[in-house]
């Protein structure tokens, strides 16, 4: 008897046991939950300036209405249904239907504007209530349907979180922490003012200020949209750099969506070209091969070459674009033509080794890391990988897969006096300078190779394929390099191509670096003749424009002479 | 711790230099407290038995909840007129933003853009840019004599008489004489 009168009471124990010890922290967030309530305090998200400080996003306030159909009686539904049907312009009947199901909560519409809230709040309808949730606001863009610079900002969701570009790059920096009250309530829901309180104060997202200049980067999207319009093509690209910080100072995609209304966009929209579509350069990489092979002492500006219009490298024949036996000539005729044999030659003069050293060092084999998320990158095999054919390609921009920041990147060395200015968007984070912005800029070829592609690159603009880029006033002053390549499918080259043009000016003392890319244009004639949409007819006057407008809004002077 | 005076006391007790004088008991004094006195006051005064003590307890303790019910009402009062003023600002704030969205669209490109439009205004671009020309001025040349005054005499004349009468300086400073 006192063993079962044991067994039993050891049983109770354990039990009792069981709830006070082991289960002690459960039963205390489950009371807690019940009389102590939490509620957060949302910090305040940072505004996004540009270089003059305008403001490119603003942080509004929109509500959403809310019913209690429990809380409406039948003889008032009626009336509740009329007033929202008629200030939020929601089907009546379908708010009735609402009403009728005497469910405890019930969204009747989202994320509206502040003038339909005072509406609503003047009908004094019983059972509706209204939450206030922040939103951001971008400017409005070229078109209707458009933000500025919306592929370069990305946007923020409802529930606050930064999604594609500089929103979801600097998500931490700009959400801040958010702070919290926390009180007692009573069984119905009171506060108990006399209870015990915590408060914690949010702290707001810093502020970032952009090196993008708002009135070029509406410039770039407008001459840009007109251009691929023209070119019929399917889309294009401008990215416009600071030569001697790096600082992007434009932005353009098109076509592009707008920022404000991303719920009702097509996910597809949100991609950013500049810095998720990786393509083939083509002749603009030329730059890039001369400059190493002039820096190593290879060749010379004026070194001659023959170019009989063709060459076989690992098996393949190579041809140049006009394949026409050219005879002797010296590189900078091969810069200012585009020949790609004398690319191939160059290369051969400096060696696999150094060439592949030289892609390394102008930031080619490796992701550009600029502050903007979503880069695409594909690094091209390793040195040793690569055949003599693929050598052969790259040397003149095909077979090797960069995205727009990389290749700007990579010619703006070539303006930046032979330093390479890491890209970036963000100047300032708060009060804080970008810290790339401190750091000292790797020498990637010397002043004087710079100095000697500086003046190629202007007689490709006086005598070359970059004719059609001329600014008025500045045609001895720019420096430009067209670039044409043929889009792969499938491990087949199309007949549809990238084009592209990249330029500076002035020469001397550059104050941007633009590259403009259109893809699978197709140009007027072109059907009968491809050539037509080559980089010169179609991403040159593009660039074209949108220097006019930079000259113009900068105040830009050609160089003395 | 043991003070050097105490120390010093202790050695004249010891060495019997002092008389020994017995210290006569110290006596605690009693504190009473306002209301305790206040209290046998009062009873004393209204000469109040048990009772009558009950109540005047009763009495105070209900002053007390009293006073106690209406700090409460008013921190209740308070916290009302805090969450109303606390919606009203979220409702100013509400609106400031929307008035810096308007601002800030109204000098968005787009905007300025359109309103230029609107006014008739295209952007125009330059068609040519012509160079400055070289400076004719040579500045680095010396500077040679100044130039002889040429004015007539009888003008000469003329005018230093009347800067004379007139008094004025000003043309005989700037002429050569």
């Amino acid at each position: 008897m006192l063993a079962v009168a044991i067994v039993l009471a050891g049983m109770v124990w354990s039990r009792l046991a069981y709830w006070q010890v082991a289960q002690h922290g459960m039963l205390t967030t489950a009371a807690q939950a019940q009389f102590r309530e939490f509620v957060e305090l949302p910090a305040t998200r940072g505004a996004i300036f540009d270089r003059n400080l305008t403001q490119l996003v603003v942080n509004t306030t929109v509500y959403s209405a809310f019913v209690s159909p429990d809380q409406i009686t039948a003889a008032e539904r009626d009336r509740v249904a009329s007033g929202l049907a008629s200030v939020l312009g929601v089907d009546k009947t379908a708010v009735l239907t609402t009403l009728q199901s005497n469910a405890k909560f019930a969204y009747i519409q989202r994320r509206f504007p502040k003038a339909k809230a005072d509406q609503l709040r003047v009908l004094k309808l019983p059972g509706v209530g209204l939450q206030d949730e922040t939103q951001r606001s971008y400017l409005p863009g070229v078109g209707q349907g458009t933000t500025l610079a919306a592929n370069m900002l990305g946007f923020v969701d409802w529930n606050g979180n930064g999604n594609y570009g500089l929103e979801q790059k600097y998500q931490k920096l700009l959400a801040g922490t958010p702070g919290y009250i926390s009180s007692y309530r009573d069984l119905a829901n009171r506060e108990i003012v006399l209870g015990t309180h915590t408060h914690q104060d949010p702290v707001n997202g810093s502020d970032l200020v952009l090196s993008v200049d708002a009135n070029i980067q509406y410039a770039a999207e407008q001459l840009l949209a007109d251009g691929v319009k023209k070119d019929n093509a399917e889309s294009g690209s401008v990215l416009i750099m600071d030569p001697a910080t790096g600082g992007i100072v434009a932005w353009a995609d098109y076509p592009s969506y707008s920022a404000n209304d991303f719920n009702h966009t097509d996910a597809a929209a949100f991609k950013d070209n500049v810095l998720s579509y990786v393509y083939e350069p083509g002749s603009v990489m030329k730059v890039v091969t001369l400059s190493g092979a002039i820096n190593a002492g290879a060749i010379a500006p004026d070194t001659v070459i023959n170019d009989p219009g063709v060459i076989t490298v690992g098996g393949y024949r190579i041809y140049d674009w006009d394949r026409r036996n050219h005879g002797n000539i010296d590189y900078t005729r091969v810069l200012e033509s585009s020949y790609n044999v004398g690319a191939i030659k160059a290369m051969q003069a400096e060696g696999h080794d150094a060439f592949y050293k030289n892609l390394q060092a102008f930031g080619l084999t490796q992701p550009s890391g600029i502050d903007v998320a979503g880069e695409s990158f594909i690094p091209p095999p390793s040195a040793s990988a690569m055949g003599d054919s693929q050598y052969a390609t790259t040397s003149f921009g095909q077979g090797i897969d960069v995205n727009m920041v990389q290749m700007l990147s990579a010619i703006n060395v070539v303006a930046n006096g032979g330093r390479y200015a890491p890209p970036h968007v963000v100047e300032r984070v708060g009060t804080q300078v970008n810290p790339v912005l401190l750091q000292p800029q790797r020498q990637v070829i010397t002043p004087q190779t710079a100095a000697k592609m500086t003046t190629m690159m202007q007689q490709v603009v006086q005598h070359g394929s970059g004719w059609t880029s001329r600014v008025p006033g500045f045609q001895l002053d720019q420096c430009g390099k067209t670039g044409t390549s043929q889009i792969p499918v499938n491990g087949q080259y199309t007949g549809d191509v990238w084009t592209s043009f990249v330029g500076f000016l002035p020469a001397q003392h550059p104050r941007f670096t633009m590259l403009v890319v259109v893809r699978k244009p197709h140009y007027p004639g072109a059907d009968h003749d491809w050539t037509l949409n080559d980089g010169y007819l179609t991403a040159e006057p593009i660039w074209q424009k949108i220097a006019q407008t930079m000259v113009v809004d900068w105040h830009i002077t050609p160089d003395p002479h | 711790m043991t003070s050097t005076r105490i120390l010093a006391r202790r050695r004249l007790g010891a060495t019997g230099a002092a008389p020994h004088v017995t210290a006569p008991p110290r006596r605690r004094r009693r504190t009473r407290g306002f209301i305790q006195v206040a209290g046998t006051v009062a009873a004393e005064r209204l000469r109040l038995n048990l009772f009558g003590h009950a109540y005047l307890g009763v009495g105070a303790v209900l002053i007390g909840l009293l006073f106690y019910l209406a700090i409460a009402a008013q921190i209740t009062s308070a916290s009302y007129d805090i969450t109303r003023l606390q919606d009203q600002q979220r409702q100013l704030i509400a609106e400031q933003d929307q008035l810096r969205y308007q601002e800030v669209t109204l000098h968005a490109p787009a905007q300025v853009q359109q309103q230029a439009a609107h006014s008739g205004m295209e952007r125009v671009v330059p068609s040519s840019y012509v160079a400055g020309q070289e400076v004719a001025v040579d500045l680095t040349a010396p500077v040679g004599a100044s130039p002889t005054d040429t004015t007539p005499l009888w003008m000469r004349a003329v005018a230093a008489i009347v800067n004379t009468v007139g008094g004025t300086r000003d043309v005989m400073a700037a002429t050569k004489k």
